[in-house]
C-alpha cells in the first residue's frame, strides 16, 4: 500500500482554498499508485478552520500539527515538522501547492530529505512504481516530462490545474502538538499589497482596453472588472490609447515585440489590427469583447463575445465577483 | 561584505523552442544565451550591498559548460570582483544535483550573503537557492522584492497571494531575488574592458547521481481554434463557465 | 487626393549636424576611453578591419588597443543580407582556415533567373554579372558572429549595445566618437538606470556603419566631400522560412509584382534544404507614392513559384534593410581624412548587378587596417597618410568591378524595359557603351505621384502573408516602449506625404490617423529607408531595434 502526504496551507487560522487542489492532486496520485491513502497535513497555532472539510476532497486523514509559533508561516519550523512526519510515516509522495508559500517550503523539505523536487507540476502519473510528472518550462512554450525514482517523490502542484473534485467520503481528523521554535526565519506580518501596483507585464490576469472604450473616463469599467479578480488583475491599454494620452505608458501592453503572457487576457474594445496583437498572442487564454464580429482580435482569441462592451463588461464583473465572493 | 551570487546561463526569453533530436532538450542551434534575468537582480543587489558597506567582495559562481564563462564575464562587467565556473557538460535538470555542487563550492567561502535569482527562465524550477541553504544549514528567504540589512540582521519583503510578507532573518543567509528588488545596472564600457582581466577560475565538476530523470521535452498542446461564445451580456454566464471548467483559468 | 504629386525632399529635415558633430571637450560625457583605433560598426567591414589590424600588430609584436562599437545588443543582431558571398576576402584574411570551416551554409550549386508575370514564371538566361559559381550561400548574422569570435580571440575589444551617436572633432580632425545615452524616458528625462554617454578617443576612427551611415553622412557633409552622383538606395524586405518542400537552387526574379517604373527584383536562397531566405528589393526612386515593399513581398509570395515552397511552412524571421545602389559614380571622392576612414556600405562599395557587397566591405576593412597600421607605426594618422587607403581601394578589384557596371543600375531609371535593353548593351560592351556617366538625382528629389484607386495592401492571412506588425515581432524587436523618439520629422507633413511614409516604412513606424502622422518609433528596425526619403534617423539607446538571428 502506498501513502501520499498532502501539505495544506492556512492563513489566519483558516485553510486556504488551494488546499483543496492539493488534496485533489494527492488523491489523483494515490489512485495512480493504486490502493493508497492520502493524509493531509496542516501546520497551525491551533485548530484550522476548514480542515474537517478536506476529507470531502479525497483525504483519508487530516492531521493538524500545532505549535504556538506556527500561526504564521515558519519556514524552518514547518520544514522540520513535515520532514519528521514524512520519515515517521514512510510516505511515497509528498505534495505541496505551488503557491508562494509552497514554492518556498517544498525545496526545503526536499533538500532535507535528500530528494529531488518536481516544482509546479500540471499532471501526475505512476509508471512502474515511479512518479511521472509533467511541468511547463520555457514560459509555457514546452512541457517537460520527468520521472522520479526512489521515495518519497516530492512535488508541488500548479494552482488552478487540479480542479477540486468533491467526494462523498469523509476522512478522520487528528491533532498533535509539535515542539520546537519557528526557526531563524520569522514572518513578522503580512501587509496588504499596495493598491494598483500590479505590473501589467507580470500580472496573471490582464484586462486591456482599446479605442473602443471611446473616452478615458470609460476605463473605469475595466478597472472595476480588474478589481473583481481580487488583486490578480492589471488594467492594460493598447498603444493607440496610450498615445492619445488616456492611460499612462506603464499600462501599455504588447508593443513592438514584447511578449506579455498572462494566464488570462481580456481584450475589450481592441480591434486587434494594431501593434497590440503581436505582443499578447502567447497569453494562455485570450478573451475578446468587441461589437465588430469581423474584428481581427477574434481570430486570435480563444473565446469571444460580440456585443456592446458597456453591457458585456459590467455583467462579466458581476459574474466574477460572484465567483470570488 | 563578502557576497556570493550564483548565476545561470539560460536561453534568451524570446527563443523559439525547437526540440533537439534526443527529444529531451532544446535544439541549441542559433540560440542566444544570456545571464538569467532574475540573477541580474541578485548581482545588482550584491554590488549595492558591497558598495554600501564600503569594502568586501562579490564572487559570481556558475554551474555549467565552458560557454558559461561568457555569462560570468557579463556579471564581472557589471562590477563583480571574481568568478568561478563549476564546469560540467550539462546543467542538471535535477535542482538538488545543482544545489549539491554549488553548496560544496560555497561551504568554505565565509559569505555574509549568498544570492540567487528566484528561478531560471528556462526550467522555472524555483528551488536551487533554498536547497543550497538547507545543505549549508543557513537561513533562507525566497523571492525577495525589498531588502534591508542592519547589524547582522535582515528584513525582507516578499510577494504572496493578496499581500506582502515581511520576514526577519539573521546573517549569514541565502536569499533569492525577485523583480522589483532593484534596477540592474547596464555594464559600463570600462566595466566590459575590466572584466577581461578579472580572475575567472574554471573547475571541472562532476555531478553526483540523482533521482530525477528527464523522459521527454514536448511541445505544448495545440491551441484550439477560438469560438464566439455568444452575443451581448447574455453570453457572459457561459463565458465564465468555459473559463472555469474548460480553460481552467478562473 | 488623387493625381497629386510631391517631392519628398521638400518635407525632409536636414541632418542635425550640430548634434552629430561635437567639438572635443564638449560637456555631457560620463566616462572617457582612449584607444589606438576605434571602429564604429561590427559588421563584416568593421570586423575584418579589426582582425587584420590585430593580426598585423601580433606579427609586429606590438600592442594595439582596438575597440569596436556596435549598436545592437549582440553581434549580428542588426546584420541582414541575402546572401551569396564571394569568398575571396575570407581566403585572404584567413589563409589557414579550410573552406569547410568558413561561416558559409554551402556552395551555390544551381541558379535560376526568371521573369515573373502575375501567373507565370519565364526562365531567363543568367546574366554574366549574376553568375555565382564559386560563391557561397551564407547568413550575414552567422558570418558576423564568426568574425566577432575571431576578433575577440585576437584581443579586440567588442562593445555591443553601444551606438556611436556623434563624432568628436578637434579642428578638422576626427578625434573619436561619443556614444548614445541609455535610460532616458520619452521626454528625454533620465530614468533610474540612466547611463551617460561615453567618449571614445582614438588616433584613427573607422566608420563602418553599413548602409546610410549617420556619422559617415555627417562627416562627408561637414568636409564637403562630394561624389559624381548622389548615393541612391533600394529597400529590401526579407523573410526566413522553414519549409516542407526542399529548395536546392538560388533564384533571382525580375518583373512582377514590381510596376514597370520601379527597379528591383527578388531573391530566394536555400540556407538548408528546408530553410530558405527570400526577399524583395526595390529601388527607392519608385514613382507611385503608395508603393509598399513589404506589401509587395506579401503579394509576391502568393505566386506559384514561391508558394510551392512556402505552403505549409513557417516564417521564422523577418527583417528589412536598405542597400546603396549608386555604384561607382556615387562613391565619395575620398573615403579618408584627418583621423578617419570610411568602409564598406557606408562608402557605397556595393555592386548591384551582381548583388555583392560583403566581400568588398571586408576587403575595404583589410586595406584600411594596413594603411592605419603603417600610419600609427609612423605616428602619423594624417589625411595624407590615410589617403593610402583610398589608393588601395581605387587600384583594387573593388573599383574595377564597380567601374565595369557603373551605369547599369542607373540605366534602369528609365524604366524596366528601356533599362533592360540598356543593361544588355552595357554588358555586351563591358561598360563602354554608354561611356559617360548617367546623371541621377537623389531618391528624395524624385517626384512621387498619388495614384487614384484601391490601396495596394493585401489582408494578411497569418499563414503565408503577414502584417508589418507581425514582421516586426518576428524581427525580434524588443525596443523599450518609452524610449525617446529617434526620428526627426519635417514640419507640417501633409496627409498624402504621411501616407507615403506609412507605405515606405516596412516596420509600420508611420501611420496616418485622422489625417495626421503618427509615429511608432519603437517599431523601427534601422533599415534607414526613412533617412533616405523621410524623417531622418538618428542613433538611439544601445540594444534597440531588431534581434536578427540568421538574416
Amino acid at each position: 500500500m502506498s501513502r501520499v502526504l498532502a501539505v495544506l496551507e492556512q492563513r489566519d487560522g483558516a485553510l486556504r482554498k488551494v488546499s483543496h487542489e492539493v488534496v485533489t492532486g494527492a488523491r489523483r496520485l494515490a489512485d495512480a499508485f493504486g490502493n493508497s491513502t492520502v493524509d493531509a497535513l496542516v501546520m497551525a497555532a491551533g485548530a484550522a478552520r476548514g480542515a474537517d472539510a478536506v476529507g470531502g476532497f479525497g483525504a483519508d486523514k487530516v492531521i493538524t500539527l500545532t505549535n504556538a509559533a506556527f500561526g504564521s508561516y515558519a519556514p524552518e519550523g514547518y520544514a522540520r515538522a513535515i520532514v519528521d512526519r514524512v520519515k515517521a510515516g514512510g510516505y511515497d509522495a509528498v505534495v505541496f501547492a505551488a503557491s508562494a508559500t509552497g514554492k518556498d517550503l517544498a525545496p526545503r523539505v526536499a533538500a532535507r530529505l535528500g530528494r529531488p523536487l518536481a516544482q509546479e507540476v500540471t499532471d501526475v502519473a505512476v509508471e512502474g512504481g515511479a512518479v511521472i510528472a509533467i511541468r511547463p518550462v520555457y514560459a509555457g512554450k514546452a512541457l517537460l516530462k520527468i520521472k522520479i525514482a526512489g521515495s518519497p517523490a516530492v512535488l508541488s502542484l500548479r494552482p488552478n490545474v487540479f480542479t477540486p473534485v468533491q467526494r462523498p467520503k469523509a476522512g478522520t481528523a487528528e491533532t498533535a502538538s509539535v515542539d520546537g521554535s519557528a526557526g531563524r526565519v520569522v514572518v513578522k506580518q503580512i501587509k496588504a499589497a499596495p493598491a494598483g501596483t500590479l505590473d501589467v507585464a507580470e500580472a496573471p490576469i490582464v484586462v486591456s482596453g482599446g479605442r473602443g472604450l471611446k473616452e478615458p473616463a470609460n476605463f473605469k469599467v475595466l478597472e472595476e472588472l480588474a478589481a473583481a479578480f481580487g488583486g490578480r488583475a492589471a488594467v492594460g491599454a493598447s498603444r493607440a490609447v496610450v498615445d492619445a494620452g488616456w492611460r499612462p505608458h506603464a499600462d501599455q501592453v504588447g508593443q513592438t515585440g514584447k511578449t506579455v503572457s498572462p494566464t488570462l487576457y481580456v481584450a475589450v474594445g481592441v480591434s486587434g489590427a494594431i501593434q497590440h496583437l503581436a505582443g499578447m498572442r502567447t497569453s494562455k487564454v485570450i478573451v475578446a469583447i468587441n461589437k465588430d464580429k469581423d474584428a481581427p482580435i477574434f481570430k486570435v482569441a480563444d473565446y469571444g463575445i460580440v456585443g456592446d462592451l458597456f453591457e458585456v463588461v459590467p455583467k462579466l464583473t458581476e459574474e466574477i465577483k460572484k465567483l470570488h465572493g | 561584505m563578502k557576497i556570493a551570487v550564483c548565476i545561470k546561463r539560460v536561453p534568451d526569453s524570446e527563443t523559439r523552442v525547437k526540440i533537439a533530436s534526443d527529444g529531451k532538450s532544446i535544439d541549441e542551434a542559433g540560440v542566444k544565451f544570456i545571464l538569467n534575468p532574475y540573477d541580474e537582480f541578485a548581482v545588482e543587489e550584491a554590488l549595492r550591498r558591497k558598495e554600501k558597506a564600503g569594502a568586501g567582495e562579490v564572487v559570481v559562481i556558475a554551474l555549467g559548460p565552458a560557454a558559461a564563462q561568457e555569462t560570468i564575464r557579463t556579471a564581472l562587467a557589471m562590477g563583480a570582483d571574481r568568478g568561478v565556473l563549476l564546469q560540467a557538460d550539462r546543467i542538471p535538470a535535477d535542482g538538488l544535483q545543482a544545489a549539491t555542487a554549488l553548496a560544496a563550492e560555497l561551504k568554505a567561502g565565509g559569505y555574509d550573503l549568498i544570492l540567487f535569482g528566484k528561478m531560471a527562465i528556462d526550467d522555472y524550477n524555483h528551488q536551487v537557492g533554498p536547497m543550497v541553504a538547507e545543505l549549508l544549514d543557513l537561513p533562507c528567504v525566497t523571492t525577495v522584492a525589498h531588502l534591508e540589512i542592519e547589524n547582522g540582521k535582515g528584513t525582507a519583503e516578499r510577494e504572496i497571494e493578496g499581500g506582502v510578507e515581511v520576514v526577519e532573518f539573521p546573517l549569514p543567509a541565502v536569499l533569492t531575488t525577485d523583480k522589483g528588488l532593484n534596477e540592474p545596472r547596464y555594464p559600463a564600457l570600462k566595466g566590459i574592458m575590466a572584466a577581461k582581466k578579472k580572475p575567472l577560475d574554471a573547475k571541472p565538476t562532476t555531478i553526483a547521481a540523482g533521482g530525477l530523470d528527464v523522459l521527454a521535452l514536448m511541445p505544448p498542446p495545440e491551441r484550439q481554434a477560438g469560438k464566439i461564445v455568444g452575443e451581448g451580456a447574455a453570453a457572459v454566464a457561459e463565458l465564465v463557465r468555459l473559463l472555469r471548467e474548460e480553460a481552467k483559468v478562473l | 487626393m488623387s493625381g497629386e504629386r510631391f517631392v519628398p525632399a521638400q518635407y525632409q529635415p536636414p541632418l542635425p549636424l550640430d548634434r552629430l558633430i561635437l567639438k572635443s571637450g564638449a560637456a555631457g560625457a560620463g566616462d572617457r576611453m582612449d584607444l589606438d583605433v576605434l571602429i564604429v560598426g561590427a559588421g563584416p567591414a568593421g570586423l575584418a578591419c579589426a582582425i587584420e589590424l590585430a593580426q598585423l600588430a601580433k606579427r609586429d609584436n606590438s600592442d594595439l588597443n582596438i575597440g569596436v562599437l556596435e549598436k545592437a545588443e549582440a553581434l549580428g543582431e542588426h546584420s541582414l543580407s541575402g546572401a551569396v558571398v564571394n569568398p575571396r576576402a575570407f581566403r585572404e584574411l584567413f589563409p589557414d582556415v579550410p573552406a569547410a570551416e568558413l561561416p558559409f551554409r554551402g556552395p551555390v550549386k544551381h541558379e535560376r533567373v526568371c521573369l515573373l508575370t502575375s501567373r507565370a514564371t519565364i526562365p531567363l538566361p543568367t546574366p554574366p554579372t549574376m553568375r555565382n559559381a564559386g560563391n557561397y550561400i551564407a547568413s550575414l548574422c552567422e558570418v558576423v558572429r564568426w568574425l566577432g569570435a575571431r576578433a575577440e580571440a585576437l584581443g579586440v575589444n567588442l562593445f555591443t549595445g553601444f551606438p556611436a551617436a556623434s563624432l568628436i572633432v578637434d579642428g578638422q580632425r576626427v578625434a573619436g566618437v561619443r556614444t548614445a545615452a541609455t535610460g532616458l524616458d520619452r521626454d528625454g528625462r533620465p530614468l533610474a538606470n540612466y547611463m551617460a554617454p561615453n567618449d571614445l578617443v582614438a588616433g584613427v576612427t573607422v566608420l563602418a556603419e553599413g548602409t546610410r551611415g549617420t556619422l559617415s553622412q555627417a562627416w562627408t557633409q561637414w568636409q564637403n566631400v562630394g561624389a559624381a552622383n548622389p548615393q541612391i538606395y533600394a529597400l529590401g524586405v526579407k523573410e526566413i522560412w522553414e519549409t516542407k518542400r526542399p529548395l536546392d537552387t538560388i533564384v533571382h526574379t525580375l518583373g512582377w509584382p514590381l510596376p514597370t517604373d520601379a527597379f528591383g527584383g527578388s531573391f530566394m536562397y536555400p540556407l538548408e534544404p528546408n530553410l530558405l531566405a527570400l526577399g524583395l528589393v526595390v529601388g527607392l526612386d519608385y514613382r507611385d507614392a503608395r508603393l509598399d515593399v513589404h506589401a509587395l513581398l506579401q503579394r509576391m509570395k502568393q505566386h506559384p513559384l514561391f508558394r510551392q515552397y512556402l505552403e505549409g511552412g513557417e516564417m521564422v524571421e523577418w527583417g528589412a534593410k536598405t542597400i546603396p545602389e549608386g555604384g561607382y559614380y556615387s562613391v565619395p571622392a575620398r573615403r579618408s581624412g584627418e583621423g578617419v576612414v570610411i568602409l564598406g556600405d557606408s562608402a557605397g562599395l556595393v555592386d548591384v548587378p551582381s548583388l555583392k557587397g560583403i566581400h568588398y566591405a571586408m576587403q575595404s576593412g583589410m586595406f584600411a587596417a594596413r594603411t592605419i597600421f603603417q600610419a600609427l607605426k609612423a605616428n602619423d594618422p594624417s589625411a595624407e597618410r590615410l589617403a593610402d587607403y583610398d589608393r588601395l581601394v581605387n587600384e583594387s578589384f573593388i573599383m574595377k568591378d564597380l567601374y565595369r557596371t557603373r551605369n547599369m543600375r542607373l540605366a534602369f531609371k528609365d524604366g524596366f524595359y528601356v533599362g533592360g535593353v540598356k543593361a544588355a548593351v552595357m554588358t555586351a560592351t563591358g561598360g563602354r557603351i554608354p561611356g559617360v556617366k548617367i546623371a541621377v538625382e537623389s531618391d528624395a528629389e524624385v517626384e512621387r505621384r498619388v495614384t487614384p484607386g484601391e490601396s495596394p495592401a493585401i489582408t494578411p492571412d497569418g499563414k503565408l502573408t503577414f502584417s508589418k506588425v507581425d514582421g516586426v515581432f518576428k524581427a525580434g524587436n524588443a525596443t523599450r516602449d518609452t524610449i525617446p523618439v529617434h526620428l526627426t520629422v519635417g514640419k507640417d507633413v501633409p496627409a498624402d506625404v504621411a501616407e507615403f511614409y506609412a507605405h515606405m516604412c516596412p516596420a509600420g513606424v508611420y501611420e496616418v490617423v485622422q489625417g495626421t502622422l503618427r509615429i511608432n518609433a519603437p517599431n523601427c528596425v534601422d533599415c534607414k529607408a526613412t533617412d533616405v526619403l523621410g524623417p531622418r534617423w538618428t542613433p538611439r539607446e544601445g540594444g534597440s531595434g531588431p534581434k536578427y538571428k540568421r538574416m
